[in-house]
């Protein structure tokens, strides 16, 4: 009897045990329910909330470069979006600035998936011909007349079987600087900057005898090595097409470029075995590098109209001087000038409202808003409607004599991005950190070349074709 | 009311008898199963997050382009890792970088073990050493940058010090890079190898140490004898982190420090798939220079695995 008690009770209390883990089991799942509720509720209220009317605006995002070259651009950009919004309350712009290290990797990863930016900065010609190939870039001129593009300075950079793929918004060239103050302390002529290589060796040697650091960059980001080669390789060359074919590979023309390219990296080891670089010049980033020249630690330079006109500011006027970088090659390129748009914009071909994009493009050309940039940054705006007579400063009009002198080519924008960061940079660190040779160094651009054909197959068949061209 | 040895009852309890068994199977199964239903969104997850993008990493591997321009490659990624100089050279620096593994470790537990005793202000003092760990990475390497870059803090003090011998571009010479990022890789990990030893030391039971001491122990031997075999298995564990974190976490020191420079004499795997694959967008050789990083980075997981199933077995 007592065993059936007993059956009876267990069975009792497996009852009562299935009804409470029931209860229990039923509570936790509308407990969960209600959790997910809430969070699925919450999640979906900005929709349905009072944002829910913002998004009836055209949202545009911007990712945005340009403080390296010019200081002041972004916030001449927030101020001029400012204004836009103002006058166009149904547009909301977001800007995100980008660096020099972030602006062609985000970019990258953006256009993988296709999300990101509605406007993106790139740097002009390959960066930005490139991802156009690869559908990532919806033509500027198909949305903007040609009325308009045709104000817009050197479109030639971005333009590929007729279309143009971005608009440029300021022009800069890269001239040589130097302190007036130094060189007249080393025994030098102030007024007169060295014009052949052998007058500026010449002149470091100078001034590094009365103690003072000759040139002054870094190269710890890789670009001092970067403008060496856009500056002295396009000196070795006769035309684009040398080092376009020599990087498609056809004929025997990579052959002759490796070849141009020892000779430029000898003369750059030349000038860093001597001592006239910094000799922090490998630890210093090319921003930080620069800062040696407004702080009176290097007489000479490369650098930026804008830098130029900023470093002004901070040492006087009449104590700096702007020129042609020296003649070191004998190519026909030689005799042309360092101007490029430099950073392009463009319209993503994932952005779902291109015409207002381009609407707001085309507004930041117009001419008071031009004349803003240039008063508020000093950078000479890529638009012949901007009255040249409005440039007052000295040093301005000197900078712009050279930037409109003649023919310009900028040499780093012709080449494939993944072979600049791969080879070109490198091979410029290679040489400032004394640790490769320039054979070295023309050894990793023919290694890297070689890599980038088989990496990126499609991508080549598409440089091919353009290079072929004659774009 | 009805007694419960009544036939009644008797009848009732048989039924419900009859009734137990798959009640208690339905009850055993919701007991057993119902956490695998809790479980399933996180597995679910995690099979998402981890395995699709393992999956698809593998995947990549076998491809040559960007996403939208693929193209079927075979293995021919893997060969070219392989004669690639710069993933070669990235490969070797992270075996570089192990040697800090034992530094930390003995830094740290050395460390942990002085101040393994009651004194003023260890509690700040234990906070403090920990503080490098939680540094941001960018605050550290700006810190660092101008630290050591050439002609920066470092070599001016060396250079006040009169010791212009040991003054070098610390970040931007390719002899001295590697040591460089080592150093702070040492500096950041030493806080948390002692916070990890000193909570251990903390969990030893006071009576062994007590006992040792009457059995006539000095603080040495105690330190030797008794407390680091208790927490044998912590240092096992924090030394094969330790490998596994200079192995495959070693990118925030590098970018911030500098940028995989001189010419790649910094670069790392970790800097080399994030080259290739955001930078130039050559997702195949990235995928690939991952999967290998994967591979040598399970090797130091399988060991930790066996260590620790062979301590197991140890203890019965």
């Amino acid at each position: 009897m007592n065993s059936t008690v007993l059956h009876g009770d267990a069975a009792s209390k497996s009852t009562r045990l299935t009804s409470s883990l029931k209860r229990h089991v039923t509570i936790k799942f509308l407990s969960s329910f209600c959790v997910v509720a809430m969070i699925l509720g919450v999640a979906a209220l900005p929709t349905a909330g009072p944002a829910g009317a913002a998004s009836k605006k055209t949202s545009i995002t911007y990712w945005f470069w340009g403080e390296s070259d010019i200081p002041g651009m972004t916030k001449w950009m927030q101020q001029r979006i400012a204004t836009y919004e103002q006058q166009n309350p149904d547009v909301k712009i977001s800007l995100v600035p980008q660096s020099n290290t972030t602006i062609i990797p985000s970019f990258t990863l953006a256009a993988q998936s296709k999300t990101g930016p509605d406007l993106d900065t790139q740097w002009a010609t390959l960066p930005t011909i490139l991802p156009a190939l690869g559908g990532s870039v919806t033509p500027i001129s198909n949305y903007v007349s040609k009325a308009d593009t045709s104000h817009w300075l050197n479109t030639n950079e971005n333009t590929y079987k007729g279309k143009i793929y971005a608009m440029p918004l300021y022009m800069i060239g890269v001239p040589l600087v130097w302190n007036k103050k130094l060189f007249k302390k080393a025994g030098l002529n102030p007024n007169v900057a060295p014009t052949t290589w052998a007058q500026f060796l010449a002149d470091c040697k100078a001034l590094k005898a009365h103690g003072i650091t000759p040139f002054g960059m870094g190269n710890q980001d890789g670009y001092f090595g970067a403008w060496m080669f856009a500056i002295y390789e396009k000196q070795m060359l006769n035309s684009i097409s040398q080092l376009t074919q020599g990087v498609a590979g056809t004929g025997n023309a990579e052959t002759k470029l490796l070849g141009s390219l020892k000779s430029m990296y000898t003369s750059f080891q030349t000038l860093i075995k001597d001592g006239y670089v910094n000799s922090n010049v490998e630890s210093l980033s090319l921003n930080q590098g620069w800062q040696l020249f407004p702080q009176g630690k290097a007489a000479m330079s490369f650098t930026t109209d804008g830098n130029a006109l900023s470093w002004a500011k901070t040492i006087g006027e009449a104590n700096v001087g702007a020129a042609k970088p020296p003649i070191l090659g004998t190519g026909t390129l030689a005799a042309t000038y360092d101007v490029t748009q430099s950073s392009d914009e463009f319209i993503t071909s994932w952005s779902k409202n291109p015409k207002a994009d381009a609407k707001f493009l085309e507004w930041l050309h117009e001419p008071k808003n031009m004349i803003a940039l240039n008063k508020e940054t000093g950078a000479f705006p890529a638009d012949n409607q901007f009255p040249l007579k409005d440039i007052t400063d000295p040093l301005a009009r000197a900078l712009d004599k050279l930037d409109t002198s003649g023919t310009s080519v900028w040499l780093e924008n012709f080449i494939p991005p993944q072979i600049d960061s791969n080879a070109d940079i490198p091979a410029g660190q290679l040489i400032t950190s004394g640790s490769g040779s320039p054979s070295q160094a023309v050894d990793l651009w023919k290694q890297q070349i070689a890599l980038w054909r088989t990496q990126q197959p499609t991508q080549f068949k598409q440089f091919s074709a353009w290079a072929s061209s004659g774009s | 009311m009805e007694s419960m040895n009544s036939p009644s009852s008797l009848q009732l309890s048989i039924e419900t008898d009859e009734r137990s068994a798959p009640d208690e199977r339905k009850v055993w199964r919701r007991r057993h199963l119902w956490p695998y239903g809790y479980m399933a969104p996180v597995l679910i997850a995690l099979a998402l997050v981890f395995g699709y993008s393992f999956v698809e990493v593998v995947r990549y591997s076998f491809y040559a382009g960007s996403v939208g321009q693929l193209t079927y490659v075979g293995i021919s990624n893997y060969k070219e890792l392989f004669v690639d100089p710069q993933f070669i050279h990235s490969m070797f620096n992270n075996f570089k970088l192990l040697f800090t593994v034992p530094i930390v470790t003995i830094l740290a537990l050395a460390l942990a073990l002085v101040i393994n005793t009651t004194f003023r202000g260890v509690r700040q003092y234990r906070a403090i050493v920990f503080l490098p760990y939680i540094l941001p990475a960018t605050a550290m390497g700006l810190s660092f940058s101008y630290l050591l870059q050439g002609n920066g803090v470092l070599d001016s003090l060396l250079k006040t010090l009169h010791l212009p011998f040991l003054i070098h571009d610390w970040l931007g010479s390719p002899s001295w890079v590697m040591f460089s990022i080592g150093g702070v890789i040492v500096w950041q990990q030493f806080g948390f190898g002692v916070v990890v030893f000193s909570a251990a030391l903390l969990a030893v039971p006071g009576e062994t140490i007590e006992a040792a001491r009457m059995d006539g122990a000095n603080w040495w031997i105690v330190q030797r004898k008794i407390l680091i075999p208790q927490i044998k298995r912590i240092i096992e564990f924090f030394v094969i982190l330790q490998a596994i974190i200079v192995l495959s976490s070693v990118f925030t020191y590098v970018y911030v420090l500098t940028g995989g420079g001189p010419a790649y004499s910094s670069s790392v795997m970790e800097f080399f798939i994030y080259q290739n694959g955001f930078a130039n967008g050559s997702i195949g050789i990235a995928s690939a220079g991952a999967v290998v990083l994967l591979a040598i980075a399970s090797v130091f997981i399988a060991i930790y695995l066996w260590a620790r199933s062979r301590a197991a077995k140890a203890a019965g």
